[in-house]
């Protein structure tokens, strides 16, 4: 499973993904993609959709009103461009492409899990088979082909998209960071987001990830 | 992803043995240096076997970590990025040290040495391993694990550098070379360190205080430790430092080997309970 930058696209400075929440139906079906094109064992998911519930029923006067919210978030890994997996990398197996995107060389990877510990997103998941490190790549093969990544491909609802960072702010805006993500200065992921409507209502306090189990 | 704990094993074995290592031979390298040290240093402390036997302890503490990694073979490419990465200078700062420890006992053994050139041996090997425990403290110290982030993590590491190395050199003296019942001041010095560092140590165990330390009022990330599975780590670890100090004080009272060594592997426990809740309180800000 070596990953290794082949022939790439030379105008692309960073590629990074789109994500609608407001259009997202929670189908999982980028998420199958993916597992089906990398072919990713039991427990590796690169792109995984957290469902995020909060709220609450009140009380006004004799009348219950509803207040509960939810919504998906699908999270790859997000080619940061202050990779905070690569940054403690002892053996520099984790590097940036020249377009953007984040690679791991297979034959480099020790399995210490430092990088795993450190990513926000939980882009790095240790594939107990080979014993090794694995991440979403952006399906660089087929970016090579100039096709889209497989995930962006299968979403039903158009909720994804990709391409070069610039162009996709100036598209959809600025915004990278709703929860349940962790505060975009951290890495400075390559992403884009449109929250569903609800998302300003959740923090840590009035909501929480309903799905831990399948992801 | 939260809670590593007993998963981590081969880390808590690696760091628990390779700061024992280290804290025994501050006291050594202190005492050899400055105890008795009108002429220059002494010794009587700087002996073969206990160099031997700080070798020994840090491949000991290597070969567990090796569990830790998915290939294992493959850990010499660790040490490929210096320039970026604290577990690739952890890594060095052990080997250097490892070698300038091997290089003392090599001296020692043929006693055809230098005492200039051995204080320059133990003021290299001294900084060599402060710089491996700094580099072991920065490792763990990351942007995204506020659980690690902040004194917790130091105070855990040096505290038990301290109060296993310090208890450690005692045991390895008195009851395993025989040799500290003629070095009294030196197993004083110790038995301050030690019980300093129990000092140390009950501090970290307030950093747990719901509201303060660690976790505050608000939670830090989204899988935070539940209090009820902290509370057996830090239970098991205050009744393992009281009989630290208890049998530290029996002995100090009536020195006997036996209680020396109820003290050093009380120690031992209470100290591999606190790394394992360090592990355990690992969760990470994000998803």
């Amino acid at each position: 499973m070596q990953q290794a930058g082949g022939s790439q696209s030379s105008w692309v400075r960073q590629y990074a993904f789109y994500f609608d929440s407001s259009a997202c139906s929670g189908c999982k079906a980028c998420q199958a993609a993916c597992k089906d094109k990398h072919d990713l064992p039991v427990n590796i998911l690169w792109r995984r959709v957290y469902e995020v519930a909060g709220g609450n029923w009140t009380k006004s006067g004799n009348v219950w009103v509803p207040g509960v919210f939810s919504y998906y978030i699908s999270m790859a890994c997000h080619q940061c461009a202050k990779p905070i997996c690569g940054d403690g990398c002892p053996t520099k197996a984790i590097y940036k492409r020249q377009d953007g995107i984040v690679l791991l060389d297979t034959e480099a990877c020790i399995g210490c899990r430092l990088c795993e510990w450190a990513c926000p997103y939980g882009a790095l998941q240790f594939d107990e088979a080979s014993r090794l490190m694995t991440k979403c790549h952006f399906c660089f093969d087929y970016i090579d082909m100039g096709k889209p990544p497989a995930c962006v491909a299968a979403c039903p609802m158009r909720a994804l998209d990709f391409g070069e960072l610039a162009d996709l702010r100036k598209k959809y805006g600025e915004m990278s960071q709703v929860f349940p993500l962790p505060e975009a200065a951290l890495t400075e992921p390559s992403l884009v987001i449109k929250p569903h409507r609800d998302a300003t209502r959740a923090t840590k306090d009035t909501a929480e990830v309903a799905n831990w189990e399948e992801i | 992803m939260t809670g590593l704990a007993w998963k981590e094993w081969p880390l808590v074995g690696f760091t628990l043995l390779s700061q024992t290592a280290v804290g025994a031979f501050w006291m050594v390298a202190v005492a050899s240096l400055y105890m008795e040290g009108a002429s220059g240093w002494n010794s009587r402390y700087l002996t073969f076997p206990f160099l031997a036997a700080v070798v020994i302890v840090l491949g000991l503490a290597t070969a567990i970590s090796l569990f830790h990694l998915g290939r294992p073979w493959r850990a010499v490419l660790a040490l490929n990025n210096l320039k970026r990465s604290w577990l690739s200078r952890e890594i060095l700062f052990e080997l250097v040290f490892m070698v300038l420890a091997a290089s003392l006992a090599l001296l020692v053994l043929k006693k055809t040495y230098r005492p200039t050139l051995v204080r320059i041996l133990v003021a290299l090997a001294f900084s060599a391993s402060l710089f491996f425990i700094i580099s072991m403290v920065k490792l763990y110290m990351m942007r995204t694990v506020p659980a690690w982030r902040g004194l917790y993590t130091p105070l855990s590491f040096f505290g038990t550098a301290l109060l296993l190395g310090s208890l450690g050199a005692a045991f390895s003296y008195d009851t395993l070379l025989d040799l500290g019942r003629k070095a009294p001041p030196f197993l004083d010095a110790a038995a301050i360190v030690a019980l300093a560092t129990v000092v140390l140590i009950l501090l970290t165990i307030f950093l747990f205080t719901p509201g303060l330390g660690l976790f505050g009022p608000k939670k830090a990330t989204l899988l935070e430790l539940p209090a009820a599975k902290i509370y057996p780590y830090l239970l098991f670890r205050l009744l393992f430092l009281s009989g630290t100090v208890l049998f530290s004080f029996l002995y100090y009272r009536n020195p006997s080997a036996p209680l020396l060594t109820i003290a050093f592997l009380s120690a031992l426990a209470a100290e591999a309970a606190g790394r394992l809740l360090f592990y355990a309180v690992y969760s990470r800000l994000g998803v």
